[in-house]
């Protein structure tokens, strides 16, 4: 069996030998280089374009402005965004025109040639000015944008949404103790380490190839068919080998951009962003202000929260619907409330759009929600643990919008890592420092739309594995393997895992929302399901018995229960090509199929989820050092307890876990992106945003596995990928507290900010 | 149109450097950062790896020190130190942004780009070191308390470069010690204090103002260490970014000079 | 860009001649002249040490070395490291210890240990964190690189 080893990742050695091709790796023949001009001002008018100098130029091969464009317009949600800008601009940074010329120099040239005419407008940056009365609006024409889900915009609202259990008002009423607090949040980026960015090649009919380091080849095709003006069937993505991605790689202009220059030119395009460009033009996590109410009985009982979040979502609407949804639904946090009332708004800036990223609105509403319970502990007079264990969620209980959770063993996780804590050996504090503890607890969904995975039998009895499942690093290419083979109760060697193509990979909305492992994974076991019951077909017609006294063998055959004799897969593959029946394959699609929203439960208004997925739970403990001179941080051990379902590759498990803990250490303590006053990121290298290092990072952060198998999935996994980002940094803010008495609000808990929360007690 | 030249004299380098618009290449480490980065496009690019006259470390019996200008801050790291001038020096050295950085940067090249939240200029202003200087037309010595004028500003005339850094060994008996606070480790210093203890302090600090700022013969009690933190404070003029507000550097700076000095003394 | 000047470099053994400008790095020409890929450019400015490379047998950042500098000192990428025997202890080490996801940094944390089990073959925990701190991960959280690097200290006893 494979499930539950940790077999080294399939591409392992590719990767560690350099071998592993990424965007900026591949080449063709004749390639083109394109550049990108980006605009300078946060709001303006485009009024002319003056492009003959820069297509004058030696070697350039094509130009692309918003002149091009006709003005329909394409996104998420709210379809709110063109390939380039069209008529305004609304963020610095934001592509107003790309060439794709011989070579990087004459593209550069050539980019920095084309004149464009702006009148500027006022620019709002941030939520407060682009609420105020009078505002400048950044869509004039957003009552005609097609939303697919309706949000309420209106004026720089770009959506709004509510949820709501039971009766707060009421039951705050009936609280022995309240309280109440605003957080803030800052814009995070995703920094992964290789830059966005792609191939565009073109074949001799104008077919297009774009080969993108992606989050979903389904995704990059829907979106370049949509921006080009193209039938899908012209347009095909191959996924690279993507060098990190949480969330800031999917669907992304810069696919379009290639793939038109690419038509326009009938060469091959590379488009690959400078890291510079990569912070400027892309994405960023959600800035948000959190208020937050909860009340509880003397006894701890908690039985009231009211919540208010408004995310800054930048100057196009992306995922701005969703991640206010899932931040909503996170923000009762994983306990029995029973009344709760989450209200929230995304707002439109002129700054970089923000949009999905690693915890998606659910680090933004735990940073507030964990830190809060704290404090609620602390008037209480309980233990912070204490006050968890008593308010957990348990088994058939329901999340918040009423859906059943089976299964939670979120108390479980809370007393691992209290006791991991305690019966660590002690470590002595630096001198100068003050030591403090924290917890955090949480709940994450695993889920989300539609996926499917094909199988078929190769003539030597090996089986072709192929889903639409992008491996962003995660590691999903080895555990789709590593299910499909122990479907078939063969060793994994026997597994061949296609690469992502849109020509011939199975379709999946794409790798996000911690589901691959549940949706991918189900959908592969399924599908091995059917091909073995095809087989069994074969085999029963060759031993001429019933299918159902059949059974798998090790090693890849088949036999009749209590009997040796067995026929191989190269057997019934033989069969099948060459006797009777055809080549054998099989497949299986779904889209998630859990309960929804329950309209008895909850109220809900223009939310953007319909469903979700299956919930998992975790709980954080850390150790930190304060310095009491400078408040630096710094974070000594972690320990994360997580529930995986089942741990199908527990290495991967534990890496996931472990990145994602110092990915949000990160977004506790040392990153934050920043605008100046003229709406200009000044954030744009790694020297200026600053993402932890060996040395930053605690030595010891303990994984710690625990596996209460999902009901739903064949092998009981549920998902990993975003959780562990999730604890970090309220469990950090609340070992601060426990170190020095100072509650910091506000993300990134610098030194500064430390050093003032702890003047303020003073 | 950028060109390329490796002289292997000093004289050689001089009339390479009399070129419009030439910058010397030391170790690179800054230079083709800010290259890559589009803020620097130099006409003429002199390599000074080949120059033997600008290598080497001279250790003197009192233990001060003559580094060479391509003196690496790995060999500068990995020195033997036989006194508190070599001993801050190498402390500065090992903080330095990261090991690759460190195999190639030199103490001439970060010297010479005077970016106030190095970590060279900060621990020189300290030790009281001077800067030997070459061109076409001679040389002198400047103190490393004039050599560094401003933001990236540097007395250096055109054509004149860094030859060496000279260390005073510092007080007989002193110990050193170089304290630096960065957000993540390996940047730049929001705030940093190298700090020559015998009986008494001479500091200079880093990362608040355009220059180092300095102060000796701080009589080593607790009152004297802080009042000395304070007026450099007052004497600061920290930066209004995005990493601290000047409030904060200002308000630690006191603390982090007495913290470092008492560190020294301890030091065996 | 200026006119590409004739430049000679000695990449993983063999000698290279290529044109290319005086500004290009050393990451340029490898990638693009040489079509060696391995050393992969996260930044360009120094700081992820995903350019990593061995030059004149120290570490160096390829991204901050200009091609026209290098001269006769021996560069060794990547694509130099395992020679014929398939991996090297540091690369075993590494895909044996789970330390590899998303694999962009692999290749500079690679070099980075085998310029250190060169120096020093039982580095403690505290000279391995040191020896990878020029070298930024944002999948693993560091540990399993440094345990790998821990295995391989202890193997080498």
């Amino acid at each position: 069996m494979s499930i539950g080893t940790s077999p080294p990742r399939l591409e392992a050695g590719d990767k560690a030998t350099g071998r592993a091709q990424y965007a900026d790796d591949v080449t063709r023949p004749g390639m083109l280089y394109a550049a990108l001009l980006t605009s300078p001002h946060a709001h303006a008018k485009i009024l002319r374009y003056r492009t003959d100098a820069a297509r004058a130029m030696p070697g350039v091969k094509a130009i692309v402005t918003g002149a091009d464009l006709d003005g329909r317009r394409y996104g998420g949600l709210v379809k709110d965004e063109t390939m380039v800008a069209y008529g305004k601009v609304r963020y610095v940074g934001e592509i107003v025109a790309a060439v794709a010329a011989t070579d990087p120099g004459t593209a550069n040239a050539a980019a920095a040639a084309i004149e464009i005419d702006y009148e500027p407008l006022p620019a709002v940056l941030s939520i407060d000015d682009a609420l105020a009365s009078g505002a400048p609006i950044l869509h004039d024409e957003f009552a005609a944008y097609v939303k697919t889900v309706p949000g309420g915009g209106h004026g720089n609202v770009v959506f709004e949404s509510s949820v709501e259990e039971g009766d707060v008002e009421r039951a705050f009423a009936e609280c022995d103790v309240v309280v109440e607090g605003a957080w803030r949040t800052q814009a995070q980026h995703h920094a992964y380490l290789e830059p966005n960015g792609c191939l565009a090649d073109v074949d001799a009919e104008g077919r297009i190839t774009i080969y993108a380091t992606c989050q979903s080849v389904h995704h990059v095709q829907q979106r370049v068919a949509d921006e080009l003006g193209e039938p899908m069937a012209r347009i095909r993505a191959v996924a690279t080998r993507v060098g990190g991605a949480f969330g800031g790689k999917h669907a992304s202009h810069i696919h379009s951009i290639a793939a038109w220059l690419a038509r326009a030119s009938r060469r091959p395009v590379k488009l690959v962003l400078s890291r510079m460009q990569d912070f400027e033009v892309q994405r960023s996590r959600h800035p948000a202000r959190i208020w937050m109410k909860t009340g509880a009985r003397r006894d701890g009982t908690i039985v009231a929260r009211d919540v208010r979040i408004t995310i800054d979502g930048g100057a196009y609407a992306d995922e701005s619907p969703p991640v206010l949804a899932f931040a909503l639904l996170m923000s009762r946090g994983p306990y029995r409330i029973a009344n709760v009332r989450a209200r929230g708004q995304a707002v439109y800036t002129n700054k970089l759009r923000a949009g999905s990223f690693r915890g998606f609105g659910n680090p933004q509403a735990t940073f507030a929600g964990e830190s809060q319970i704290d404090e609620l502990a602390a008037r209480l007079d309980l233990h912070p643990l204490e006050l968890r264990l008593k308010n957990a969620m348990r088994p058939n209980d329901t999340a918040f919008g009423g859906q059943p959770v089976p299964s939670c063993v979120l108390a479980q996780c809370l007393t691992r890592v209290r006791d991991a804590q305690q019966g660590a050996p002690l470590l002595a504090p630096r001198p100068g420092t003050r030591r403090g503890v924290g917890f955090s607890a949480l709940s994450h969904i695993s889920g989300l739309m539609g996926t499917a995975a094909s199988v078929q039998l190769r003539t030597d009895g090996s089986i072709a594995l192929s889903t639409g499942c992008v491996d962003i690093g995660q590691g999903s290419d080895t555990v789709m393997v590593q299910i499909c083979a122990d479907a078939f109760r063969v060793p994994i060697e026997r597994v061949s895992y296609a690469p992502q193509d849109s020509d011939a990979s199975p379709y999946n909305w794409k790798t996000a929302g911690s589901r691959s492992t549940y949706m991918t994974g189900r959908a592969v076991a399924a599908a091995a399901i059917e091909m073995r019951d095809r087989m069994f077909e074969h085999a029963a017609a060759m031993f001429e018995c019933a299918a159902a006294d059949l059974e798998l063998r090790p090693g890849g055959a088949i036999g009749v229960k209590g009997v040796p004799k067995t026929v191989s897969f190269k057997d019934v593959a033989m069969r099948s090509l060459f006797h009777r029946g055809g080549p054998l394959a099989a497949s299986h699609g779904f889209v998630f199929d859990g309960p929804g929203f329950d309209p008895k439960r909850a109220s809900i208004h223009q939310l953007a989820f319909a469903n979700l997925g299956v919930y998992t739970f975790g709980a954080h403990c850390v150790e930190v050092d304060v310095d009491e001179v400078t408040g630096k941080v710094e974070v000594r051990r972690a320990w994360c307890a997580h529930d995986v379902g089942r741990a199908i590759n527990p290495t991967s498990c534990e890496g996931q876990i472990q990145g994602g803990f110092v990915q949000g250490m990160g977004y506790a303590l040392t990153e934050a992106m920043h605008w100046n006053d003229s709406g200009w990121l000044t954030t744009v290298t790694f020297a200026d945003y600053k993402i932890p290092g060996v040395l930053d990072a605690p030595p010891e952060i303990h994984a710690i596995v625990l596996e209460d198998p999902d009901p739903t999935h064949p092998v009981g996994a549920k998902g990993i990928g975003e959780p562990s980002l999730v604890g970090a940094a309220p469990a950090i803010a609340n070992a601060i507290h426990n170190a020095v008495g100072a509650r910091v609000r506000t993300l990134p808990m610098t030194p500064e900010r430390v050093l003032d929360a702890t003047d303020a007690t003073r | 149109m950028m060109d390329y030249v490796a002289p292997t004299t000093l004289d050689d380098a001089y009339r390479a450097l009399a070129a419009e618009d030439a910058r010397c290449l030391a170790g690179g480490q800054s230079l083709v950062a800010m290259m890559n980065l589009g803020l620097v496009s130099p006409a003429r690019l002199v390599s000074l790896r080949r120059i033997d006259a600008l290598r080497g470390i001279a250790a003197q019996p009192d233990g001060a020190l003559r580094l060479g200008a391509m003196t690496t801050h790995a060999e500068i790291a990995a020195l033997d130190v036989a006194s508190a001038g070599a001993s801050l020096l190498a402390q500065a050295a090992r903080v330095v942004a990261y090991p690759a950085v460190r195999a190639w940067g030199t103490i001439g090249g970060s010297v010479a780009h005077a970016d106030p939240a190095a970590d060279y200029p900060v621990a020189l202003v300290a030790a009281q070191a001077t800067i030997e200087t070459g061109s076409a037309s001679g040389g002198r010595r400047i103190a490393a308390r004039d050599f560094f004028r401003g933001l990236f500003e540097t007395a250096l005339a055109p054509g004149e470069i860094v030859i060496a850094v000279h260390v005073p060994a510092g007080p007989p008996g002193g110990r050193a010690r170089y304290e630096k606070l960065s957000v993540v480790a390996g940047d730049f210093a929001i705030l940093s204090v190298a700090a020559i203890v015998a009986e008494t302090a001479q500091v200079a600090i880093g990362g608040c103002a355009p220059t180092p700022l300095f102060a000796m013969a701080i009589a080593l009690s607790d009152t004297a260490l802080l009042a000395a933190g304070q007026e450099l404070a007052r004497q600061s003029n920290p930066p209004d970014d995005h990493r601290t507000s000047p409030q904060y550097r200002r308000r630690v700076l006191p603390e982090l000079l007495r913290r470092t000095v008492r560190a020294a003394q301890e030091l065996s | 860009m200026s006119d590409p000047v004739r430049t000679e470099l000695t990449v993983n053994g063999e000698r290279h001649d290529v044109l290319a400008p005086v500004e290009a790095t050393l990451l340029d020409v490898l990638r693009t002249s040489l079509s060696l890929t391995g050393s992969k450019r996260g930044c360009n400015h120094g700081v992820c040490g995903a350019c990593t490379v061995l030059l004149d047998g120290k570490l160096a950042r390829a991204c901050l070395t200009l091609a026209v500098d290098v001269g006769e000192r021996p560069v060794i990428t990547i694509e130099g490291v395992a020679g014929d025997t398939g991996f090297s202890a540091a690369q075993r080490a590494l895909i044996d210890a789970g330390a590899i996801q998303c694999g962009f940094c692999t290749p500079g944390f690679v070099i980075a240990l085998t310029d250190l089990f060169a120096r020093d073959p039982h580095p403690d925990r505290a000279a391995i964190r040191s020896a990878l701190s020029g070298n930024l991960c944002r999948c693993s959280g560091y540990v399993k690189i440094v345990e790998a690097a821990e295995r391989l200290a202890g193997a080498r006893a």
